[in-house]
């Protein structure tokens, strides 16, 4: 038999939790998790296996990592990490001014704890929901806090980029938190890239966003981890009366990856957009599973998720649009659409509607297609190559949720992301 | 000068329904060098847009025997775009709709394909071009910004198909049933669209069911089409003849046992 996790990590765990000048509070959620966590299942997803991967079994986490430079990010307010060390940071002096934190996770434990102990894996994704939220609590290696106070608007985006280091081997657990209290608003643009691939490492990163009453969170995420990186990527978000949280997920990864997104619409009058777009090329496996819950009244849920699939690739599309009893007057909308572009391409798109409420609405639209030959046709008589032509079909197909992305920057960037993603797909 | 020779090409269809192979075009003859117009006329089903699809490469169409040539060689191997590239054209019936892609961007992407990577159309260049014919055909920027064929109407979409003849100038345009559903307004504009191109670089192959068109782009040759096959050929006169006689005259002048599709 296998030791528990228990068994082998606790020691390294307190260790590392040292190192870090962690508070004993702090030490101890670690510690707790890691004993909760062998009792634990793993999350299940519909039409999505990802038992082979093993993403229940840490590796290293502890590796210092050497830290290798980024290019500097565009915007005024930025934070760079690469394996866990924060390599730059930015902040615009009068956002500082009206009290909005943005730093590293573990100096934020340190500086902030009872906004840490108030929001950490408390209210959105729970330490305890499944075996990788445990193993997330347990060997948490990096990531970001940010907070906005009470009645502020950050008008430039704040960007982050999170660089994996496969150069060597260690696991890659990155935590986000962003609160944004009562009537403020900001607009959030993350980045996960790899460098290197000497190493296979597994990615378990967790992002939580807490709006509060009118608040409003834009959320931006362009993801590209590395072939040799296996993840599991969590984006869950809660919100107050009337907040709305807009989710911008470009999934652009080229290894094994599942994605746990959405939102539970827990205050009256609140909104969500999800919207992913994902390619998938080579031998990868992507499972998107986007979960919107309408818990308070007259709230808002619409998930928009398309996809493309090259070579021999699989994409799974699962949109759960969930509205309790009592969530009167609510609206759930659903539409996932998957493009194949290869015989040895798999796809799925699963539309999964629970309504335990009669005075609401809802629907939902769902495809699997292949890339339509009178299009090809009318395309290659003008000229253009076959896979030029597929590009611009591919690019209408994604158009849909790309143009609803109110951002002109992220607009641009996952355009470029996913030119270059697919000309490596059709290689 | 270039020369467009089909050469007793036989054409088939394979029927979704029961698998089977269907011959449409049965030994058709055609020689035609740029500078000139030809138009095939003839009635429904006899295979004039098989004709045109067969030239174009379109795979839904199988060539069993015979043979295309541009310039003196066989094109039957070229994939469809090849042969845009070698100089041929085809203005659509049913143009496809492509939404996402802005007709501004997809034809900047085809006049492209025919530049070397390295020497792309300059932005200023390309939208002067785009100007000019714009105008030429009565249209505006707004329409070129739209995605591709997206939402436009029948006559928008025909207008569509010759902006882009005017833009990519081929050496030969296959007009299929260009038309049809234009009212006299729309009719005229295209027409004026292809006379513009007409020239000692350009030719085109007209396929029409009716006269009315060849008042506006008049031919230099004249082909009627009946069961796959050109029965007779000559000067825009035949045109005329026919308009006065119908097919079903021409084809019982020549004696032909053809059945015709819409005959009562």
């Amino acid at each position: 038999m296998r030791p528990s996790l228990q068994d082998k990590y606790m020691d390294d765990v307190v260790q590392f939790s040292h190192q870090n000048n962690e508070p004993d509070w702090f030490t101890k959620i670690r510690t707790d998790n890691l004993e909760k966590s062998s009792d634990l299942s793993l999350p299940k997803y519909e039409k999505i296996n990802y038992r082979s991967w093993r993403l229940d079994r840490p590796t290293d986490f502890n590796v210092t990592s050497v830290a290798t430079g980024y290019a500097p990010a565009t915007s005024k307010n930025y934070i760079i990490q690469a394996g866990g060390k924060t390599l730059d940071l930015h902040l615009q002096p009068e956002l500082a001014d009206k009290g909005v934190i943005l730093t590293d996770i573990f100096t934020a434990v340190r500086d902030y704890p009872e906004l840490i102990q108030k929001y950490y894996m408390t209210k959105v994704v729970k330490a305890d929901d499944n075996k990788l939220t445990a193993i997330h609590a347990v060997m948490m290696n990096g990531g970001i806090f940010l907070y906005i106070p009470r009645n502020v608007q950050v008008k430039d985006s704040i960007q982050a980029t999170f660089v994996q280091d496969n150069n060597i081997k260690r696991d890659f657990n990155q935590h986000v938190l962003v609160v944004a209290e009562d009537n403020s608003e900001v607009t959030y643009l993350e980045n996960f890239i790899t460098n290197g691939d000497s190493e296979e490492n597994k990615a378990n990163i967790v992002a939580e966003v807490i709006t509060g009453d009118n608040a409003h969170v834009h959320y931006s995420a362009l993801d590209q981890l590395s072939e040799s990186t296996t993840s599991y990527l969590s984006r869950r978000g809660i919100t107050g009366a009337n907040a709305r949280i807009d989710w911008a997920i470009g999934f652009m990864n080229d290894g094994n990856v599942i994605g746990d997104f959405g939102t539970d619409l827990l205050g009256d009058g609140s909104h969500t957009e999800a919207k992913v777009v994902a390619i998938t090329t080579g031998e990868q496996v992507q499972g998107i599973d986007t979960k919107v819950t309408n818990y308070g009244r007259h709230t808002i849920g619409h998930i928009l998720q398309h996809g493309v699939i090259l070579e021999s690739s699989t994409l799974t599309f699962n949109g759960v649009g969930h509205i309790v009893k009592g969530a009167r007057g609510s609206d759930a909308q659903q539409e996932s659409r998957v493009l194949m572009l290869s015989r040895h391409a798999r796809g799925d798109a699963n539309p999964i509607l629970l309504i335990d409420e009669n005075d609401v609405t809802a629907g939902h639209a769902a495809s699997v297609g292949r890339v339509n030959k009178e299009q090809m046709y009318y395309l290659m008589s003008r000229g253009i190559d076959e896979a030029t032509a597929q590009r611009l079909v591919i690019r209408g197909f994604l158009s849909s949720v790309i143009t609803e992305i109110p951002e002109e920057e992220v607009r641009d960037r996952l355009t470029q992301m996913i030119e270059r993603k697919l000309i490596n797909g059709q290689q | 000068m270039s020369t467009l020779e089909v050469k007793d090409l036989h054409v088939s269809v394979t029927d979704e329904e029961n698998g089977k192979g269907q011959e449409i075009l049965k030994g058709v003859n055609l020689k035609m060098s740029t500078g000139e117009i030809h138009a095939i006329m003839g009635p429904n089903g006899t295979g004039k847009s098989t004709l045109s699809a067969a030239i174009m490469g379109n795979s839904a169409y199988k060539v069993t025997q015979g043979d295309v040539l541009l310039d003196g060689k066989s094109i039957l191997d070229m994939p469809v775009d090849e042969r845009a590239r070698a100089g041929l054209f085809l203005a659509m019936q049913y143009p496809a709709e492509i939404p996402g892609v802005t007709n501004i961007e997809f034809m900047r992407a085809a006049i492209n394909a025919r530049r070397d990577p390295d020497d792309q159309i300059p932005v200023r260049k390309f939208i002067k071009m785009l100007d000019e014919k714009q105008d030429i055909l009565d249209m505006t920027d707004e329409m070129s910004g739209r995605y591709l064929n997206e939402g436009f109407s029948g006559g928008e979409k025909k207008r569509n198909e010759i902006l882009q003849l005017l833009m990519i100038q081929p050496k030969f345009a296959i007009l299929d049933e260009i038309d049809s559903g234009l009212d006299i307004d729309a009719l005229k504009v295209v027409s004026r669209g292809v006379n513009s191109m007409r020239g000692d670089n350009f030719g085109s192959l007209i396929i029409t069911h009716y006269q009315r068109l060849l008042n506006y782009i008049v031919p230099d040759q004249v082909h009627i089409m009946m069961d796959g096959r050109i029965v007779k050929s000559g000067g825009p006169d035949l045109a005329k003849k026919l308009e006065d006689e119908g097919y079903a005259g021409i084809r019982d002048d020549l004696n032909l046992d053809v059945k015709l599709t819409d005959e009562i």
